[in-house]
């Protein structure tokens, strides 16, 4: 039986009836990612996946999600498993804990096959900049997945896992979910834990995850969210089960277009697709209105002083001292640090502490940092306003399908474009999705489903709506075949 | 974006940037400056800065030992330590 493709539900239920053992599934994934060209994965974790698959057929593990094989980002602290994060500094690092995540998710029951290849600390929207070489899209091998959680989202779309976590600081589950033709989400800032998470920037990082579908998202994020006293920023609210409002009819709601999001200069098949869209969600009773952020054309600029300005903070902690890279032939301290960095970090990872060391220097913090703080503000007070009138955002994903590797590599700005339609989100803090919903250059493109503050529920019922009177979420890389 | 800023931010960051990279970086970040730039004419009059999405106070918790030392396990991934202290060059001449 081939286990490709398989949603988590599918696989759960095979597990159930025993037409499957967990040892067998384990196995056969193991096969198939030795045997992928896509570099999704920096760490296998072999033996102790097949440990817990064969505890969980001798019915030792139990969960709601017990005897799946899942991936992890390699930002994702994993106790005895080597943590990267996509850097030759933390080549040998390997955590002594768990981050909370991870934690959750073994707790359900779930088995960790391995970690998977990002940008460097999660800085990229391609994959180009992590040091374990990029990953290539499964739709064509010349792509690249998106970033920065593109080996996840490559290795959930050619069917080697059939979930994986993600973390979104900009867009980093989103775009790639779109660019893979798969099922991505962020929940509300603070939902789920960043305990063990290694940090990029502290006030847009968040935890989410990728899956073959909205409904397979849901019963994953009933585990990664929690309530954690770890984290300082961690909510406390009720959680709920986002299972149990997906199959609310969706007659009567309201989708909110943002109108300051110029679609009419995107290419013309997403253009095409955005309004197919529109169209299903109309035949469900949807009704559309156009919601003005006047704001958020400052969020691309605003998140390159904000996110920079954090990054150079918390990656002052790597300094060859504690723990990952240390230069060799170093003078004094000093020149530990300062060699230590230099040959410990990436190009795209220097270009942001540089910049986010100038905007918070003296004689330049009120001009950028603060700047940037303030129009934080007015983006999300955009959002609040927003939510007041509609249910749910909507916009595309990112601006295009996948683009060549390699063809974006030398203008940063272009790069940081990519995450135009996702970053508001981010500096808001609210929970937003992308479902596959169309292709463009034969390539798939995602939809972007914007929710309210700890409204995971309802745009999980949205996509899984769509997902019941759509079909672009079945569709599937042919590797090989594909160029 | 002058050598000298350059110099000067690379130093605080406690990178040291190859010379034949140098100059594009110094391009690359003159570019996002420039870029982000256009915040500064943005109207910001009675607008408080926003530090974190959620603006909540940080909670407070019982005053109470809550893990144990893990020494061992820390130290172990330090490129170089002895029983008790992280290794560095000699500080003190």
């Amino acid at each position: 039986m081939s286990i490709k493709f398989k949603t988590l539900s599918q696989l759960k239920e095979l597990l159930e009836k025993k037409e499957l053992s967990s040892y067998e599934l384990v196995s056969e994934t193991f096969r198939n990612i030795s045997s992928s060209k896509t570099n999704s994965f920096i760490t296998l974790n072999e033996e102790a996946a097949l440990n817990k698959a064969r505890d969980f057929d001798e019915g030792k593990v139990d969960g709601d999600l017990a005897g799946i094989p899942i991936a992890q980002k390699d930002l994702f602290c994993t106790k005895n498993l080597k943590t990267t994060c996509g850097s030759k500094i933390l080549e040998n690092f390997i955590p002594p804990y768990d981050a909370t995540v991870v934690d959750n998710l073994s707790k359900a029951g779930s088995i960790c096959v391995g970690k998977t290849n990002m940008d460097e600390f999660a800085m990229g929207s391609s994959n180009e900049t992590s040091y374990y070489g990029t990953v290539k899209n499964p739709w064509g091998l010349e792509r690249v997945p998106g970033g920065s959680s593109g080996g996840s989202a490559a290795a959930v779309s050619e069917g080697l896992v059939c979930a994986a976590t993600g973390t979104d600081t900009g867009g980093s589950i989103r775009q790639p979910a779109a660019l893979c033709g798969i099922t991505g989400i962020k929940p509300t800032y603070g939902r789920a834990s960043r305990w063990g998470m290694i940090a990029f920037a502290s006030s847009l990082d968040q935890a989410g995850t990728f899956a073959r579908n909205a409904e397979d998202c849901a019963l994953l994020l009933n585990h990664i969210c929690s309530h954690d006293q770890k984290d300082s920023t961690s909510i406390s609210d009720a959680q709920e089960n986002y299972l149990d409002n997906i199959n609310n009819d969706l007659k009567g709601k309201k989708i909110g277009i943002i109108k300051e999001f110029d679609i009419s200069s995107l290419n013309r098949e997403v253009q095409d697709s955005f309004e197919q869209s529109k169209k299903i969600y109309e035949s469900l009773g949807v009704n559309f209105v156009e919601v003005s952020m006047p704001n958020i054309q400052l969020s691309v600029p605003t998140y390159y002083v904000v996110a920079p300005a954090e990054c150079s903070s918390n990656l002052s902690r790597f300094d060859g001292v504690k723990y990952g890279y240390r230069a060799d032939d170093v003078g004094n301290l000093e020149d530990l640090y300062i060699k230590s960095r230099s040959e410990g970090f990436g190009d795209e990872v220097k270009r942001r502490i540089l910049i986010g060391t100038y905007v918070l220097s003296a004689g330049f913090y009120d001009a950028y940092y603060k700047k940037a703080q303030q129009s934080r503000r007015m983006i999300k007070n955009d959002f609040v306003e927003a939510f007041k009138n509609v249910d749910v955002i909507m916009s595309p994903s990112s601006p295009s399908s996948a683009f060549k590797i390699g063809s974006k590599t030398e203008d940063p700005i272009e790069m940081y474009l990519e995450d135009l339609f996702t970053i508001s989100s981010n500096l808001a803090g609210v929970p937003a999705m992308s479902i596959p919903h169309g292709f463009a250059n034969g390539l798939p493109i995602g939809l972007q489903l914007i929710g309210n503050y700890l409204e995971e529920s309802k745009i999980l019922n949205f996509a899984h709506q769509y997902q019941k009177s759509s079909d672009w979420h079945l569709k599937n890389p042919n590797l090989g075949e594909s160029s | 974006m002058d050598n000298k800023t350059i110099e000067t931010i690379s130093y605080l960051a406690r990178l040291k940037l190859d010379k034949d990279k140098k100059e594009k970086i110094t391009k690359d970040l003159e570019n996002i400056i420039n870029f982000v730039a256009e915040l500064q004419d943005l109207d910001t009059k009675d607008i408080a800065p926003l530090a974190n999405p959620l603006e909540k106070v940080a909670p407070k918790r019982e005053d109470s030992v809550t893990s144990k030392s893990r020494k061992e396990a820390f130290l172990s991934n330090s490129p170089e330590s002895d029983q008790d202290y992280f290794m560095v060059p000699k500080v003190v001449e």
